[in-house]
Parts: C-alpha cells; structure tokens; sequence
C-alpha cells in the first residue's frame, strides 16, 4: 500500500504545482510518473511489483471510461446543433491522426512495439489502455504515448490553429479535442467554455473512433 | 408533461449518491464487458459501457442525477488513475534516442489532424 500512497501525493504534489505554474508541462499525471518512475529506480523496485501494489487504483479506470458518457450527455444541445461541423470535423481529425500514427511508424521502420502503441495515441490514456489488448502494444507505452499526445498537442496546437486561421471556438475546441483529448481539453478551457465544450465533445467521438478503427483491424 | 415528482434518490446523503453512481458506473462496464464476451465483440468492455450509458441516458433510463457525483468525480481525478500505466515507462528508458523519433511521429499526427479538423469545422459551424 505504500506505493499507493506515493502515487496519491505525488499526483497531488503535482497538481499543486500546476496551481503555481501554468503550463501543460506541469500536468499533474506527468509530474507524478517522473516522481513515482524515479523512486522505483532508486529503490530498485521491479515495475511488475508496483503494477501489482497499485492495482486497487487502476480498478477505477474501469468506471472513470464509462463516465465520459457524462460530459458527452451534458453537451447533447451543442452536439446536436453544431452536429455538422463537430462530428465531420472530430471525425476526420481523429481519423487523419490515426492513419499517419499508423503509416509513418511503418514508413520509419520503428520497432513493433512502437507502431502498436503510436496508433491509439489519439484516445484518451483509459481507452489507449484497454486497447492495448487488441493492439498487442505494451500497454505502459500504449498509455504513455496517449499521455504525450495530450501534453504535445496542448502546447502546440492553439498556436499552431491561429496560423492556419481557425478562429471560431468550436473549430478550436473540436481540432484540439479530436488528437489531444484529456490535457488538450483542459488547455481549450482555458480559452473559454465553448472552446472547452467543443474538445471535451472531440474527446469523446475520437475515444469511440479510435476503438472502431482498432476493432476494424486497420 | 405534467412535472415529476421530487425524484427520492435526490434524498440520499451525498456520499450515499456518490456510492450509487459508482454502482452504475460499475455495473454498465461489466455490462460492457458481458456483452463483447457474449458477441464477442473485438472492443474494449469499458467502452462499449460507455455507449450504452450514453444510450441509457438518453432513453431516460438512468437519470443524470443519479451518476453525475461519481462520474465528475472519478473525472475530475482520470489524471490520477492511469499513472500506474504511464510509470511502466520505465522499462522503455532503454529505447533512448528513439523517443525523440516518436515524438516527431505523434507531433506530425497531431498537426495533420487537428489542422483538418479545425479547417474543416470551421467551414461546417453553424452561425
């Protein structure tokens, strides 16, 4: 249980962190990988034997996937007026991710693990992980990429959308959503709550998509 | 429509929700989880939990209210739950040099998508 324990302060540890400063680097998951992966080495501890200490922890994955249906259900009015734009538009981002994940791993003669796990990195980390079973990634580094996809995107892609001109806040929000999911939903937030709506909406539809991508076999 | 009664589940002590939240919650992924081992489906049981929850909330069939204290919860704490997974990145420190080459990958599949998606969407949005 001491692991347990660890991983509960070290998340909050970085939570404060991220009240101090304001960046996608500090985010709260990545703080507390680097501070709970550095005891492990210090303390020569195996990862398996953490995996299993911590286990109570990742049983809430499990529910936390089925609540995502919550955010989606809130937003049905926007969802269902803005359909057009926020379902094509996700759709086809999430899908456009997906494929170069896919073919430029193949391309670059990367290793197998990794073609397997770069593919879901545009799925929320929950979904990304119990994808891994279908994929055959491992799953540590199926959910890992996820995370950095988040973090990447967070930092990237605002500036990166006013270059290409995208200015309306659904457009934003939808774009971020649909390849950076959790931290590049919290990041649109902070551009304002339709933006936010718009991402929280892309997270959904790509958590749905990548897992039919997957199940399609491509 | 003539306006429901004060729903009694509105009653319960507010941890008391929060336990029958989970409960659901808990429930539609085994739910999930059943139905893709009865199939069998080729999709995660989490996520099929997922579709069904949306499907059961929009049939009426589970309230909001019933499952909104556990599911902000255990949202508003998803960062929390997969760092079991992410540290199991410490067997991959060996890949070295390589991460910056797959990082490069997961940047150009973030611009391309969501360089489509905004353009796209921007053209689609409704005024």
């Amino acid at each position: 249980m001491t692991w347990v324990a660890l991983t509960l302060l070290a998340f909050v540890a970085g939570m404060l962190l991220g009240l101090r400063v304001r960046s996608p680097l500090s985010n709260p998951t990545l703080v507390a990988t680097v501070l709970v992966a550095a005891a492990l080495l210090l303390s020569h501890t195996p990862y398996e034997a953490y995996r299993q200490n911590v286990q109570p922890l990742s049983a809430l994955l499990t529910p936390a996937v089925v609540a995502l249906a919550v955010p989606m259900y809130r937003l049905r009015a926007l969802l269902a007026k803005q359909w057009r734009a926020l379902v094509l538009g996700g759709l086809s981002g999430t899908l456009l991710g997906v494929t170069a994940d896919t073919l430029l791993p193949r391309w670059l003669h990367l290793t197998d693990e990794a073609q397997r796990s770069l593919k879901t990195a545009p799925a929320t980390s929950p979904v990304a992980l119990q994808l891994a079973q279908f994929t055959h990634a491992p799953p540590a580094l199926a959910a890992t990429l996820a995370v950095l996809s988040g973090l990447v995107g967070a930092l990237v892609l605002p500036p990166f959308l006013s270059m290409l001109g995208v200015k309306h806040p659904l457009a934003r929000g939808i774009a971020i959503g649909s390849v950076a999911h959790g931290v590049g939903t919290a990041r649109a937030r902070e551009e304002g709550d339709l933006t936010g709506a718009a991402s929280s909406i892309g997270m959904g539809l790509a958590a749905v998509m990548v897992t039919f991508i997957v199940a399609c076999g491509l | 429509m003539t306006t429901p009664p004060e729903s009694i589940t509105r009653q319960l002590p507010q941890p008391v929700r929060f336990v029958l939240g989970m409960g659901i919650l808990v429930g539609f992924a085994a739910l999930g989880t059943g139905l893709t081992t009865l199939l069998p489906l080729p999709l995660p049981g989490p996520v099929v939990g997922l579709l069904l929850m949306w499907a059961a909330l929009s049939a009426g069939l589970v309230r909001l209210h019933w499952i909104e204290d556990a599911a902000d919860g255990l949202l508003g704490i998803l960062g929390l739950l997969f760092v079991p997974a992410t540290v199991g990145v410490i067997d991959y420190l060996s890949a070295g040099a390589t991460w910056g080459l797959w990082l490069l990958v997961m940047l150009a599949g973030l611009l391309l998508g969501a360089g489509a998606a905004g353009l796209i969407a921007s053209r689609l949005v409704k005024e």
